[in-house]
């Protein structure tokens, strides 16, 4: 069992892992992170607004390197923007052992270990990296990401 | 419906500033009565001529008016607080100038005062998440858009910071200004790094600080024997919110379409302003505006802005008074304190500072939300 660090926003259960976004049934735009009460695109009302899982998969947008930052992860970070092949331009951060990131690159997200429950079980949200080890199961991934 | 120009004309007849200062022990109460002074001494009006009260505030406290203006006499007149993040000053001037245009009043007064003591995010409030929670703050949000103008235009990190550099050497020239020291480029570009190619210096400082600017019909203006030579006309007032917009950024997007329709109610084009205060938070914005608002071609900014065209006696003098970067960023001020500058600068009263033949001018601000606020101002 992998705790998500974000309830709500992804899956934890997927590998690799799928974000947890909305669509509006009247006007079709697609959200993330979900939108929930009303569509801001047309106004159309909570129960036309359907979850819908996106691949977390796309390509930078605008980048910035974070240094200064009060809590956690402590600074320098990676923040991306990341217009997903899905629709949504999203804000996420990029994994630590990223090498000179470029905007138009591709990106997908792999899982990172950021702690662990009270129950023992780790604490995952997804981080995107230009270059996902393709054949690499959910654990080692996380690993990976974890350890960097 | 009518825009503010059809309406009964509203005129700028005084200006005060409390100097922008780091945060002290000094009470807002205090800090808001100095502009309010100064506005009264400017105009030649008594406190009691005072119809309306518009405060322009986000963190400071609630119902923060009467305790402020009670020092000047309590007189019983109407007094609200508009808070719209950080347009909040903005949007008080233009609720001052929609009461005097309306006729309910002939003369309103909008302050802007803040201190830093309660800032807050209404993403919290409204209980939404986001993967990059907490990460994203201000500084964050202008460096991603730092890095896609540079990815967008070629633009240099140097040609960015350069936007400060011309900042400080306007602020180093107004009394008011928080940050008063000229700065070069190797100074601007100098550590600490804040986020992206953003340094320390091209991030505006918060403090604290006030601003007052008095508003008056004709009718009040010839009643009460004021000097209308000094007066400046408030040729439009547009206030508009976020769209969903595909693609194009949201903070240049609402600009564009707030000043399009600003200079389109003033019946004047981007070519005829003289002097332009606008939201130069961090340094990138300030490219970012300059092109949405149509002064000149995308991408043209920073070569422009090189060039000279923006520096007062250029083109068009942009953040004459230091901008939020160097006058600084009080947030309820701060909107106010545009409308002070570009007031004195039309009159002609801007001393060092001054525009040459300045006599169209913008103040714009945005704010979190997001909204635009933006007011056309004219000597006849
Ligand atoms: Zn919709």
């Amino acid at each position: 069992m992998r705790i998500a660090a974000h309830p709500g926003l992804y899956d934890v259960e997927a590998d690799p892992p799928t974000l947890s976004g909305t669509t509006c049934m009247r006007c079709g735009r697609v959200y993330f992170p979900p939108m929930a009460i009303g569509c801001e695109a047309c106004g159309a009302s909570e129960a036309q607004l359907r979850p819908t899982p996106l691949a977390a998969r796309g390509t930078i947008h605008a980048l910035a390197q974070v240094h200064l930052h009060h809590g956690r992860p402590p600074a320098p970070f990676t923040i991306a923007e990341i217009q997903l092949d899905a629709g949504p331009l999203i804000r996420a951060t990029l994994a630590r052992d990223e090498e000179d990131p470029q905007i138009t690159d591709s990106v997908s997200a792999i899982w990172i270990v950021t702690g662990t429950g009270d129950d023992g079980n780790e604490i995952v949200e997804p981080a995107f990296t230009t270059a996902p080890p393709a054949t690499e199961t959910a654990d080692e991934a996380a690993r990976n990401g974890g350890n960097s | 419906m009518s825009t503010l120009g059809q309406l009964r004309r509203v005129r700028v007849v005084g200006v005060g500033l409390h100097p922008y200062q780091r945060p002290s022990d000094t009470p807002y109460t205090r800090l808001g009565v100095h502009a309010i002074r100064a506005a009264l001494a400017d105009a030649g009006l008594e406190w009691k001529q005072i119809q309306a009260a518009y405060t322009g505030t986000a963190t400071t406290s609630m119902g923060m008016s009467r305790l402020m203006y009670r020092h000047l006499g309590a007189t019983g007149i109407p007094m609200t607080q508009v808070e719209n993040a950080s347009a909040s000053g903005s949007s008080a001037f233009r609720q001052a100038c929609i009461e005097v245009a309306a006729g309910l009043v002939d003369v309103a007064i909008a302050v802007g005062v803040d201190k830093p003591l309660n800032v807050t995010m209404p993403q919290r409030a409204a209980g939404l998440r986001d993967l990059a929670d907490g990460r994203v703050v201000p500084f964050t949000h202008f460096a991603l858009l730092a890095s896609r103008y540079m990815h967008d235009h070629g633009t240099t990190p140097e040609q960015i910071a350069a936007v400060a550099v011309k900042n400080s050497r306007n602020g180093a020239l107004n009394p008011n200004a928080q940050r008063r020291k000229p700065r070069t480029l190797r100074e601007v570009l100098a550590p600490p790094h804040i986020s992206g190619a953003l340094t320390r210096l091209q991030c505006c400082p918060v403090g604290e600080g006030a601003a007052a600017v008095i508003v008056a019909s004709d009718e009040a203006i010839n009643r009460l024997g004021l000097d209308s030579d000094r007066s400046v006309t408030v040729l439009s007032s547009v206030a508009r919110s976020e769209a969903v917009y595909d693609g194009e950024n949201f903070d240049a997007a609402l600009t564009r379409e707030t000043t399009a329709q600003a200079l389109d109610e003033a019946s004047v084009t981007a070519a005829d302003l003289d002097v332009v205060e606008l939201h130069d938070a961090f340094t990138v914005e300030e490219l970012l505006y300059i092109e949405a608002m149509g002064l000149c071609k995308p991408g043209q900014a920073a070569p422009l802005l090189q060039a000279g065209e923006f520096d007062i006696g250029g083109r068009v003098a942009v953040s004459a008074s230091g901008g939020l970067l160097a006058m600084g960023h009080p947030i309820g001020p701060t909107g106010v304190g545009q409308i002070v500058e570009i007031t004195t600068q039309l009159r002609g009263e801007a001393k060092e500072r001054q525009h040459p033949r300045a006599r169209t001018a913008l103040a714009h601000m945005v704010g979190v939300g997001a909204v635009c606020v933006v007011h056309i101002l004219r000597k006849e």
